[in-house]
């Protein structure tokens, strides 16, 4: 379960990158220097591995009947932390610090959608 | 004839004697900073313009006259950038600049104080900018640190997160005219 959620948060990643080259490329709003394409892949990464984790703690304690609670728990925190981006104080030598949540908003419903859409094909119980 | 000798004579006197006294014109260089800072907000303005006149040999001919884009305003967070656009706080749909222009420059032991009016918000009220120079080649670099408490310039309301107090460092490298 744990390399495949690798790959979910892998997966995850590659739609956020995706996704911040084509929102650079549109709106010439460049966060690359404080938002890292390692950053974006590693928060996706981590993202996805902490839900397998807690998917795993909860069917544990659920006997087998998680995925219901935990999808809803997944999308509700995933809505949580769109507060990060609002709430984040760029270096001030960035320009255009209100296009940031734009940007980094869409990447926090990733690995949320990567795994809704993709763990029924690759996590079987 | 003598009367064109004499007339060419005095005009290069008074050329010469105004060259001799002309005081030196510096042009603003695009390194310049103008941060601020209080309890909960910081940042920057990043456009600032102005005219600078200065010798220090010739304090009284010398003169300050900038303005800062109060719409250059950067915090490092959008929201906080529009909050601080906005009529509750500098206004700058009303008043998009800030304006200082000094009445004197004196020298102050080692440095120098620029005494003029700032105008904020609306607001015009008499400040005295300590500051001090560097000098690197044919350049000069002003710096200067100062507050003022935005309750006299009717910015925000009283009281709240952010002090009242709003400390200001200056960092103007200027080049000759």
């Amino acid at each position: 379960m744990l390399k495949k959620s690798l790959l979910l948060g892998l997966l995850a990643g590659l739609a956020s990158f995706i996704y911040q080259k084509v929102y650079i490329g549109a709106l010439e709003a460049d966060f690359s220097k404080v938002f890292t394409p390692i950053a974006v892949f590693m928060s996706s990464v981590v993202g996805c591995l902490l839900a397998s984790l807690g998917y795993w703690l909860l069917d544990k304690w659920m006997k087998g009947k998680a995925d219901l609670a935990f999808n809803l728990i997944f999308a509700i925190l995933s809505f949580v932390t769109i507060l990060g981006p609002f709430a984040a104080k760029l270096p001030v030598s960035v320009e255009s610090p209100e296009l940031f949540p734009g940007l980094t908003v869409p990447m926090h419903f990733f690995p949320v959608l990567g795994w809704l859409t993709l763990k029924p094909a690759i996590i079987k119980k | 004839m003598k009367k064109f000798f004499f007339s060419m004579a005095t005009l290069l006197l008074l050329v010469a004697v105004f060259a001799f006294t002309a005081v030196q014109a510096w042009q603003i260089i695009d390194k310049y900073s103008i941060n601020f800072t209080s309890d909960d907000a910081s940042g920057i303005f990043k456009t600032f313009t102005g005219n600078i006149v200065f010798d220090e040999k010739n304090l009284g001919a010398s003169v300050f006259d900038v303005t800062i884009d109060a719409a250059s305003i950067n915090t490092g967070n959008g929201l906080q950038n529009k909050h601080a656009k906005s009529d509750e706080w500098f206004d700058v749909a009303k008043y998009p600049a800030i304006k200082f222009v000094s009445s004197k420059i004196i020298q102050a032991g080692a440095g120098y104080q620029a005494i003029g009016s700032l105008q904020l918000h609306g607001v015009s009220k008499e400040l005295t900018i300590p500051f001090s120079l560097q000098k690197s080649g044919t350049g000069l670099t002003f710096t200067g640190s100062f507050s003022v408490n935005r309750n006299d310039y009717h910015i925000g309301k009283p009281g709240g997160d952010v002090g009242e107090v709003i400390k200001i460092d200056l960092s103007v490298p200027v080049v000759k005219k």
